[in-house]
């Protein structure tokens, strides 16, 4: 029970602090890239545009397909 | 994702300079029917049960729809910066890597009760039809999120 207890806090810190990169990247001074920003970043050449939009797809069919 | 730095004319239709412009009554209207349009198919496909040919569908005419937009008619995209901050960036790439981490320590462990996987955890919340439907709907606008990209 406490080792599930102790996963889903790992998933959850990990989670939060993503969210938290966001909200700070969104601030005018920041260093931090927003996730927009960054993937659109990766985004400029077309093997990366190809390659996020390849994990959209898998993203979908993993979790509404299977 | 940030979508309010759109480098466009408002109304404009994003293929180009001599595009056609709706009128504002127009754009809400053309919203108001995508919206419904996507909500409907989201209430749809989440009633598709797993490991069907529906269920495949579901997610393969979306991602069809999206590689043609990508390809052969492209939105206005939304510029990307020049360069990227390296210290910003390996925030990300740290809290990327820590949660690829911890999902491939679960999955090693063959995803048991006691240490589960992302997805052990995600499929029980997105289980009731709504949630499912919503879950797809925010997939849908992700998707024409990257494409803007």
């Amino acid at each position: 029970m406490v080792t599930r207890v102790i996963t889903i806090i790992g998933f959850a810190c990990v989670i939060a602090a993503l969210i938290v990169l966001e909200i700070i990247g969104r601030r005018r001074t920041s260093r931090v890239p927003t996730l927009g920003e960054w993937l659109g970043y990766l985004m400029r050449a077309r093997a990366g545009r190809a390659l996020i939009l390849l994990g959209w797809l898998w993203l979908g069919w993993h979790y509404f397909a299977r | 994702m940030a979508a309010d730095d759109v480098s466009r004319p408002d109304g404009r239709l994003g293929r180009g300079p001599g595009a056609p412009r709706l009128p504002a009554g127009g754009r809400l209207a053309r919203k108001l029917v995508v919206g419904a349009g996507l909500a409907a198919y989201s209430w749809a496909a989440a009633g598709t049960a797993a490991f069907t040919t529906g269920a495949l569908l579901v997610v393969l005419l979306p991602g069809a729809v999206i590689a043609a937009v990508a390809v052969w008619g492209p939105p206005a995209r939304i510029p990307p910066p020049d360069r990227l901050d390296v210290t910003g960036l390996w925030y990300w790439v740290i809290c990327v890597a820590a949660l690829f981490e911890w999902e491939a320590s679960a999955f090693k462990d063959n995803s048991l009760w006691w240490h589960p996987a992302l997805t052990d955890l995600i499929n029980p919340l997105i289980a009731p039809h709504p949630l499912k439907s919503a879950a797809i709907l925010l997939w849908l606008l992700a998707g024409w999120a990257l494409v803007r990209r």
